[in-house]
């Protein structure tokens, strides 16, 4: 279990005592690839919101709605994951495992596509 | 990430917290001001409670820059922060609904109230 390394500054949870502490601009990298989902959380949050409150001439109201809430929805579980994919990189990284699979861009890019489209159509005149 | 210079590590590190924090901030503010617009003290409260997320966050980021500074780079994040973050936005996540639902029960209403009072008039 002990890595050999000197003694750490902050204890921080068991997983960050295992394994070897990896190249610091690998964390810095990782750690800021976390605040880059959660901003992207964030915006999905503020996305929503705003688009339920102040597009008031889009109808129809429960399509906007719901995909307001939709949109703001998925910034929950977004978070999570953000969290959850921190963690295990950080874990990969410090028993030199290749870093986990990533869907959440994937998953993103998606969601937004199929909003962007969901909103179009509904401006169709007609 | 190829910069031999753990100088712009620190920097861009400090800079992605503060980014975050105007992210919370700007959130903070639509909740405070759904609260203010449909009256539910509740959405209010926790708008208020973003906004000071957000001023921690930002203290954070300085934070953060001085420790990076000083260990050459080599300080890492206390992962408690990290989570903190994430739970703060999944909360704010189930506020948001809260306050699209709530704001338009509230302009349903409204146009209801308009509605009965066009129908007097005439």
């Amino acid at each position: 279990m002990a890595s050999g390394r000197p003694l750490l500054r902050s204890r921080g949870p068991g997983w960050r005592q295992t394994g070897q502490e990896p190249d610091y601009r690998f964390t810095l990298a990782n750690e800021r690839t976390f605040l880059a989902w959660i901003r992207s959380a964030l915006a999905l949050m503020a996305g929503g919101v705003v688009l339920a409150q102040f597009a008031t001439h889009l109808s129809p109201r429960w399509l906007v709605t719901g995909t307001a809430v939709a949109l703001t929805g998925l910034s929950g579980p977004m978070a999570v994951l953000a969290w959850r994919q921190w963690r295990a990189n950080e874990i990969a990284m410090r028993h030199g495992r290749p870093l986990p699979a990533s869907r959440g861009a994937v998953l993103l890019a998606v969601c937004v596509g199929i909003v962007a489209t969901v909103l179009a159509a509904s401006q169709w005149p007609g | 990430m190829n910069s031999p210079d753990p100088g712009l590590q620190a920097e861009r590190t400090a800079l992605a917290w503060s980014r975050t924090a105007l992210a919370v901030l700007a959130n903070a503010l639509l909740i405070a001001r759904a609260g203010m617009a449909s009256q539910r003290t509740e959405l209010l409260v926790f708008g208020l409670l973003l906004l000071c997320a957000a001023g921690a966050t930002q203290a954070f980021s300085a934070w953060r820059r001085v420790v990076l500074n000083q260990a050459s780079g080599a300080a890492r994040a206390p992962a408690a922060a990290l989570l903190s973050l994430a739970l703060l936005a999944a909360a704010g996540s189930v506020a948001a609904i809260g306050a699209i639902l709530l704001e338009r029960e509230v302009s349903a209403q409204a146009a209801d109230r308009k509605h009965v009072e066009g129908e007097r008039i005439l």
